[in-house]
């Protein structure tokens, strides 16, 4: 497998690491126990289209979304996300 | 209290015998390791990628790399190593700390990697053939040609890798790699190399 990366360009999956699902968001501090129970610890397992986040730790070392089908280990998106490379995401 | 004497020696000091290495003859890969060289990282902070462009512009007379390739100014070399950040790499203590810290003040966040890394140049016939080993990265010249610059890894390290000056007809690479893994970094280059050939040197010239 291989990933764009939308700074370096074509990379060998031996320099990104997988973080997991890109979905889940923090929730409010006072949104109560099962939403954060739920955000720390629940997981989809999702046969398809899914967004991951992954990091190119042998590379520029951005983060990156990156939106892959399980199935088929097609790509068919890459971003960078909120930080990782400050003027592009503008975050 | 006891006298300390620290001694400046680079990485490679005990690793790199001076002279032929693996097969004998016509050496088809040159490996160089540079010494004694200021090298400055420059990250932009965030919301400040305009701010540091204009800042090195007005420092060094040429913008920045904002993507993955060097910029040569007249007395040092901009090198792409991420996204809103480069290295600065130069000698003669004309582009140190001391005299880039007040030029990137509140853009940029600076770190002093001079005795960080070790800077290795390698240059011979057989040079793109001994880095397919380490390198997925294509290097023919069509695609990585004079000033391209790749962040990535080798034997599992991460470099900065960018094409110098062609020397003698030839293409020249060079190699930036953590002081800590130079010697490791290094044995497997020479592994990698024996089977064309190898003559090894330092120098001071960048």
């Amino acid at each position: 497998m291989r990933i764009i990366c939308p700074f370096c360009g074509e990379r060998e999956l031996g320099e990104f690491t997988y973080l997991g699902d890109a979905k889940p968001q923090r929730p409010a501090a006072d949104a109560g126990e099962d939403a954060v129970y739920d955000y720390v610890y629940l997981r989809d397992n999702i046969a398809g289209v899914m967004s991951e986040h992954w990091y190119h730790g042998g590379g520029c070392r951005a983060w990156l979304k990156v939106t892959r089908n399980t199935l088929t280990h097609e790509i068919s998106a890459v971003e960078p996300t909120a930080g990782a490379g400050a003027a592009k995401v503008g975050a | 209290m006891a006298d300390f004497s620290w001694d400046v020696r680079s990485p490679l000091d005990r690793a790199l015998v001076a002279g032929p290495y693996g097969v004998q003859g016509d050496a088809g890969v040159a490996l160089t390791e540079i010494r004694n060289f200021d090298l400055i990282q420059v990250m932009a902070r965030r919301g400040k990628a305009g701010e540091t462009a204009k800042a090195a512009q007005a420092r060094f007379g040429a913008a920045a790399p904002e993507t993955p390739k060097t910029v040569a100014t007249a007395d040092a070399t901009l090198i792409w190593s991420g996204p809103d950040q480069f290295l600065v790499l130069s000698k003669g203590g004309k582009h140190t700390m001391a005299a880039l810290a007040p030029v990137f003040a509140g853009s940029a966040s600076l770190s002093d990697q001079s005795h960080a890394r070790a800077l290795i140049s390698i240059s011979g016939d057989k040079a793109r053939a001994m880095l397919a080993k380490l390198s997925s990265v294509d290097l023919h010249p069509d695609v990585f040609g004079v000033g391209a610059a790749a962040a990535t890894s080798m034997d599992h390290t991460s470099v900065t890798l960018w094409r110098g000056d062609d020397r003698n007809g030839q293409a020249v690479f060079n190699l930036l790699v953590f002081a800590t893994f130079a010697e490791s970094l290094w044995h497997t280059i020479l592994d990698s190399a024996a089977e064309y050939g190898a003559t090894i040197g330092h120098s001071e010239d960048l």
